[in-house]
């Protein structure tokens, strides 16, 4: 890697200042941003480190069930908190289902949600990608096996993160910090597709810019969530396809649903109509077949990754199977 | 203490008869193992393993004597070697797979602690990743910021990565005499089309094996020890101790061979990657002979992946017949060995079964990547995926059961009790759906299949080994070898032990050194078969004279003195004993030093075996679930029973890696590999590997064999004939996953999620 200055604020503001100055990056986990400058695909002049923030490593439930996560919260502490458990059981599934054990000890909330994608071309210096300022998606007409079905032009990548769509599906909030001082981002507008927003980037934050806490809104009535992540290498991997799904239950049918994808778009893949397939009595597999058709409705394979479409619909079915026994 | 005589040559002392023994020996025909009685003379001039039943150390489990250190971490492997003035070398790679290149070397000299750069061909490149120079600096990350800042301008030249792009009309040379080399045929072409005619069941297929990589968890390299003056010790991570002599690495230095000791203490992983120490032993020679320094140049992961040798793909085309009774009559074969700009390896189809009738065409395709190297039973595993899937599917076609129509195309009665073995192990009786895919409601699907291995390397006369005993009763055993990994220096110790009477911690091991004698690489599971039978000469030789000094103290007949449990024992007068120490006072201030050289009747050749895997197929997933794989393995005397369970353990785990995970990717039009890390280039951990049932066949009662190679032959075939019995699809290519088996099974019309 290269040579950088490495600073460590105590305070969010100092933290802010110094990330505002240019040439900087966050560092709190290190999960993914080591990688990247070992790779070189982030030469940065300076580093930012975060862990010394104060305030940001707690997981509050106030007194109405809302809950807040700072973004220093690691995906371990997540995911063995008792009350997200059984509250929000799809986030603590998610957040288990990350990396490895070593993974989830370091790595940060706000690091999976801000992890870069794991494109093998976006990954391998030697290709002048296009979301490192390159003039193309080589995934394209290449080798694809892991690259979207859905969402996907200019570029081709899926978002890795496990814990945003299960945010998704609880219609989170991210409190993000910058130059520009506060402000909040649902989880359903932080993440940019490539045609709608900056290709180089995966999300709204701008430059110095960085997500300080989560808040999940208390699920009010009898909800079932789950998370289901499909791994080609059952020791550690990024999800091929996952499902992150929350129900509400009312005299045995399903009044609301909440469905997202990982693994298949740039973005969670949340799709209305899949939702709305579901409503209706609470086991019914035609629902959740008609929920997979939906989901996948207008995917694009590229050349490699056909497989993706029949797998997200039996993601689909293997989640709400097990919600709804 | 009890002076009941051991063997029949002690009874026979006793008695002061001429002593004579029968024994048992085996031998290998055509693959079949015949044993027969013969009677020797029992002289002491003949070392011989010791009857079963008299063995106290080996052929039991036996804890690995350098296990403590590995674990605590006090074992010092090449990487962990620092030194004073130490600088770190890094080699610079090409990064096309065929370029015209020219280095400014001192774009980089003049970085900060950037000590020297060195050209290592300023000409044109062959291979993706080829290296063209190499740098020393300071810090291993000062030497990546030289490998960085240095300018090299490189004109890409038209190349080849792929077996379509070789083969085509206008494809870019790779050799000198073009793309395809050593093309070979064996059998009468025409006879073996006219039995495939009257075949009652054909198959015609394509098998693909993608490149495999060692992955060693030590990457390649050597730490040079050199400071100017007239000797060096080179550090060197190779599966051969004496290859930094054999490749002339002290002439680098400027050194005679006599100068130089090359150290192999502890190694982390070869798999037949690591016998040349490469461009990388040769550069840190020159690096260090430039600055008169010593430089530390290990390979970084990447360099690992593109420089560092691999285990050739194949495109194996084949066409087969059988006989509706089950016998295999015709194979067609077409071979093509991507071995980069090497040659390949593949043992030939048929692989180990009976074929009646065949014909094969095998050759080497060139491609502008990295030369492959050997790997553990190098070409065997892809033979294997060709002629088991190739045998599966034959007897699906025939209604016969993959264990059944295995046997009755295997003549020798030893792959049959193995399969059995195997088959036993994983449930084959109770198993419902023996001989299509399972048609049950049960969307997750269970599936077995088999595979069989054969490997026939053999010992020879490679190995010097001294044993050394002091008149303090120390006993060290010093052989020029190295461990692998193996446990190479547990069972050195316990074959002196053994002959010695001696508990195993009583005999220290010393390997890995040039100075302590000639040895053979580890390689082709030759390390026992030329090894062992040099130990247990020296041994032999050191307990006989040993002997033969302490009856001339006590002024008794050496030949009825034995050693037993510690203790000299007189065989007529149990109660004139001593104890080892004292005994070995007898041997004066010097000691006592014996070699030993390889015996041939201390050996033997050709092994079997045999796999059975058990998986789960989730039909709406495609996911394959590991359940069982069970190995039964011969390999005649198991000098520790532990390591050659360890060594089949390994073995599988290696090879489900290979069938369920591992591919080179190469992007065909950019010339890029794709995942040269270990995020991307995915191995097994332990969540993917299921519980293993290692078998050591005791019915092979012939002296020690290697057990290296064969155990990874099989268990990749044997995955992928369980995954068609369970769910009906077929895998021709590898790595036998997820997606592959989701698009088989709608294509099948069998994917449980419905209509795709």
């Amino acid at each position: 890697m290269k040579s950088f200055e490495l600073v460590r604020p105590r305070t969010l503001d100092q933290a802010v200042t110094e990330l505002a100055a240019g040439g900087a990056m966050p560092l709190a986990g290190g999960q993914d941003l080591l990688g990247e400058l070992k790779e070189h695909l982030a030469d940065p002049e300076r580093v930012v480190d975060l862990k010394r923030l104060e305030g940001l490593d707690g997981i509050d439930v106030d007194g109405e069930g809302n809950l807040t996560v700072g973004a220093l919260v690691t995906l371990t502490a997540l995911e063995e908190d008792p009350r997200v458990r059984e509250r929000f059981p799809v986030l603590a599934e998610a957040a288990a289902s990350v990396g490895s054990v070593q993974i989830r000890n370091a790595g940060t909330v706000g690091g999976n949600l801000c992890q870069r994608p794991r494109c093998w071309y976006y990954r391998t210096e030697d290709t002048p990608c296009l979301k490192r300022g390159g003039t193309e998606c080589f995934s394209y007409a290449g080798k694809s096996k892991y690259n979207a079905i859905l969402g996907g032009g200019p570029s081709y990548i899926v978002h890795p993160s496990d814990v945003a769509p299960a945010l998704r599906v609880l219609d989170a909030e991210l409190e993000l910090r910058g130059p520009g001082g506060e402000r909040r981002v649902p989880v359903a507008d932080f993440f940019t597709l490539p045609s709608e927003g900056d290709v180089l980037k995966e999300n709204v934050l701008e430059p110095g810019e960085i997500v300080t806490r989560v808040r999940v809104p208390a699920l009010r009535g009898t909800w079932r969530s789950g998370y289901e992540k499909f791994r080609e290498r059952d020791s550690y991997d990024w999800a091929l396809a996952s499902v992150a799904a929350a129900l509400r239950v009312d005299a045995g049918r399903v009044v609301e649903a909440r469905l997202c994808m990982g693994g298949v778009a740039p973005i969670p893949w949340r799709v209305a109509k899949a939702e709305q397939a579901l409503l209706g009595p609470l086991r019914d597999e035609s629902a959740w077949t008609a929920a997979g058709r939906e989901m996948v409705r207008g995917a694009e394979p590229l050349e490699h990754n056909g497989y993706k479409v029949p797998l997200a619909r039996a993601m689909i079915v293997k989640t709400l199977r097990r919600l709804t026994t | 203490m009890s002076s009941t005589p051991r063997t029949a040559a002690a009874a026979a002392l006793q008695e002061g008869e001429a002593p004579r023994e029968r024994i048992k020996v085996t031998k290998v025909v055509d693959g079949e193992v015949v044993e027969e009685w013969i009677e020797v003379a029992a002289s002491d001039d003949a070392p011989r393993w010791q009857a079963r039943e008299d063995l106290r150390l080996l052929d039991s489990d036996l804890r690995r004597v350098d296990g403590p250190a590995k674990v605590t971490g006090r074992a010092r492997y090449t990487h962990d070697v620092r030194l004073p003035g130490m600088k770190y070398g890094r080699l610079v790679r090409c990064p096309y797979p065929a370029a015209r290149c020219t280095v400014d070397v001192d774009s980089a000299t003049a970085l900060p602690g950037v000590r020297v750069v060195l050209t290592i061909d300023d000409g044109e490149t062959r291979y993706l990743g080829q290296p063209v120079a190499a740098v020393a600096a300071d810090t291993p990350e000062l030497a990546e910021d030289a490998v960085r800042a240095l300018a090299v301008r490189f004109e890409e030249l038209p190349w080849a990565v792929t077996r379509d792009q070789a083969l085509a009309e206008d494809a870019a040379p790779v050799g000198r005499d073009g793309n395809v080399a050593d093309v070979r045929t064996d059998g009468d072409l025409d006879a073996a089309e006219a039995a495939l005619a009257t075949c009652d069941a054909t198959v015609e297929a394509t098998y693909e094996v993608p490149v495999q990589h060692h992955v060693c968890l030590e990457t390649h390299g050597v730490v040079v020890d050199y400071r100017g003056g007239d000797e060096a010790t080179i550090y060197a991570s190779t599966q051969w101790t004496h290859v930094v002599h054999r490749e002339r690495l002290p002439e680098r230095l400027g050194l005679e061979g006599s100068q130089v000791e090359s150290v192999v203490e502890y190694m982390g992983g070869g798999f037949g990657s690591k016998f040349p120490t490469g461009i990388e032993g040769r550069m840190a020679c020159e690096l260090s002979r430039e600055l008169g320094a010593p430089v530390h140049m290990m390979l970084t992961r990447r360099d690992e992946f593109l420089l560092a040798g691999n285990r050739s793909g194949t495109h194996q085309t084949v066409r087969a017949g059988a006989t509706a009774d089950g016998k295999l009559r015709a194979m067609v074969s077409e071979v093509d060995k991507l071995g980069g700009i090497g040659r390949g390896s593949h043992p030939g189809l048929p692989y180990v079964y009976d074929v009646e009738t065949s014909h094969l065409r095998i050759r080497s395709v060139l491609t502008n990547l990295d030369s492959n190297r050997a790997m553990r039973a190098p070409g065997h595993p892809q033979a294997s995926f060709a002629m088991e899937s190739t045998v599966d599917e034959l007897a699906h076609q025939l209604g016969i059961d993959g264990l059944e129509f295995r046997k009755r195309n295997l003549a020798s009665l030893v792959y049959h009790r193995q399969l059995d073995a195997v088959a036993e192990a994983v449930g084959w009786a109770d198993h419902p759906n023996k001989v299509g895919p399972d048609t049950s409601d049960s969307e997750v699907k269970t599936g077995i299949g088999f595979g069989v291995s054969t490997w026939g390397t053999r010992g020879r006369p490679a190995c010097v080994v001294t044993v050394r005993i002091g008149p303090d009763g120390a006993v060290t055993v010093l052989s020029g070898t190295q461990d692998l990994g193996t446990g190479t220096r547990t069972y050195v110790a316990a074959i002196v032990a053994e002959e010695l009477a001696l508990p195993l911690d009583a005999v220290e091991a010393r390997i890995g050194h040039s100075s302590y004698g000639a040895a053979n690489g580890s390689g082709g599971s030759t390390t026992v078969p030329c090894l062992a039978p040099a130990v247990k000469d020296a041994a032999h030789k050191a307990r006989v004279a040993v002997l033969a000094r302490v009856a001339e103290v006590l002024g008794a007949d050496p030949a009825r003195l034995a050693l037993h449990r510690g203790q000299v024992i007189h065989l007529e007068r149990p109660d004139e004993r001593l104890g080892w120490a004292e005994a070995c006072s007898a041997l004066g201030a010097d000691g006592l030093t014996t070699t030993g050289e390889w015996v041939a009747s201390l050996t033997d050749a050709g092994v079997h075996g045999a796999q059975a895997a058990r998986v789960q197929v989730d039909t709406l997933t495609g996911q394959v679930k590991l359940e069982k794989i069970a190995c039964m393995q011969d390999c005649g005397l198991p000098l520790n029973r532990l390591a050659v369970r360890s060594q089949i353990n390994g073995a599988i785990v290696e090879a489900l890696s290979y069938g369920l995970f591992e591919e080179r990717v190469v992007d065909p039009d950019l010339g890029v590999m794709l995942n040269a890390c270990l995020g991307d280039y995915k191995i097994a951990g332990c969540a993917d590997i299921p519980e293993i049932v290692a078998m050591i066949d005791d019915e092979d009662t012939r002296g020690p064999i290697g057990i290296g190679e064969p155990p990874i032959i099989p268990t990749h075939s044997a995955i992928a004939n369980a995954i068609f019995n369970a769910c009906g699809v077929r895998l021709r290519s590898m790595p036998l996953s997820c997606d592959k088996i989701l698009d088989g099974l709608v294509a099948n019309g069998t994917w449980a999620g419905g209509e795709a």
